[in-house]
């Protein structure tokens, strides 16, 4: 049986499913013994979901958006 | 977006800039419609700071006024204007006093001789549901990001953030498929470690970060 530390390197593959068949199955079957391994595969799962969510909600203010229309304005009739 | 739209999209956005590229300014105003927010939520998550956000998204959108005879069409030009607004994000941050980074490896996961696990991994991925969408988590995840070192942040915000495949963030990094890759897995390693210290802590008494 591979070694926790074979499974988290892997990881990143695991979750693109870019990983032959055999080190798939090698990886499920380390999971379904090692509950904290797991625990480190959802939560690491879990950590890029909330970052995203979190990080994509960026919109820009509407005093910037403001200042860009006239920036623009203003150098294309240079 | 389904993989139809997604061509049709970039077709349209090629057509923009070789009509831009021949002198038809409405074609500029669409692309910078198209690019602003990107531009500005990049800069933004680099630096945290609405007027540094707002200079180098101008600063970006002159560029592309001005230099944009210069784009070749070798890589996207979604690359291009990535790779344009993270060289100006960089100068910024240049000109301004620089917290130390913290090393990422202190927080990669340990093992011991035999590769077992060392540490006690607590599975907090159901607590999350509840706290996503107050501030406190949302300040506790954005301070987390912006621990990460430079050479990790980069890659995650493309990539994970923008959603830029892995070869569009090779192609506006100029680096290798597996430098991407192993960059990500690292960032992401050291952020899970760092939430799973908010998220992990008893419920009773919430953990720092």
């Amino acid at each position: 049986m591979i070694c926790c530390k074979e499974c988290i390197d892997l990881l990143y593959d695991y979750f693109e499913g870019s990983l032959d068949q055999d080190t798939t199955q090698s990886l499920d079957e380390h999971f379904q013994e090692c509950p904290p391994c797991v625990a480190f595969l959802n939560t690491y799962k879990v950590t890029t979901v909330l970052c995203r969510d979190t990080l994509n909600q960026i919109e820009i203010p509407d005093e910037v958006r403001h200042t860009l229309k006239n920036f623009l304005k203003e150098h294309k009739n240079e | 977006m389904s993989f139809t739209q997604q061509k049709e999209d970039k077709k349209a956005e090629e057509l923009l800039v070789r009509d831009f590229q021949a002198g038809n300014l409405e074609a500029y105003d669409k692309i910078a419609k198209l690019y602003q927010k990107k531009i500005y939520a990049l800069s933004f998550n680099l630096m945290r700071n609405q007027m540094d956000a707002q200079d180098v998204t101008q600063e970006v959108l002159l560029i592309l006024f001005r230099k944009i005879n210069t784009f070749q069409g070798k890589s996207a030009f979604s690359s291009w204007v990535y790779r344009i607004t993270l060289n100006a994000s960089y100068m910024k941050l240049r000109s301004k006093k620089k917290e130390p980074n913290i090393s990422i490896d202190e927080l990669l996961p340990s093992f011991n001789g035999a590769g077992f696990q060392q540490e006690k991994i607590q599975d907090w991925s159901e607590n999350t549901e509840s706290l996503l969408f107050t501030n406190e988590t949302r300040e506790i995840i954005k301070k987390a990001v912006d621990l990460l070192p430079e050479k990790e942040k980069v890659v995650f915000l493309l990539r994970d953030v923008e959603g830029l495949s892995t070869e569009n963030v090779g192609d506006v990094l100029n680096l290798t498929i597996p430098a991407v890759k192993s960059r990500l897995h690292r960032a992401r390693l050291f952020l899970r470690k760092k939430l799973s210290g908010y998220f992990g802590a008893s419920n009773s008494k919430k953990g720092e970060i």
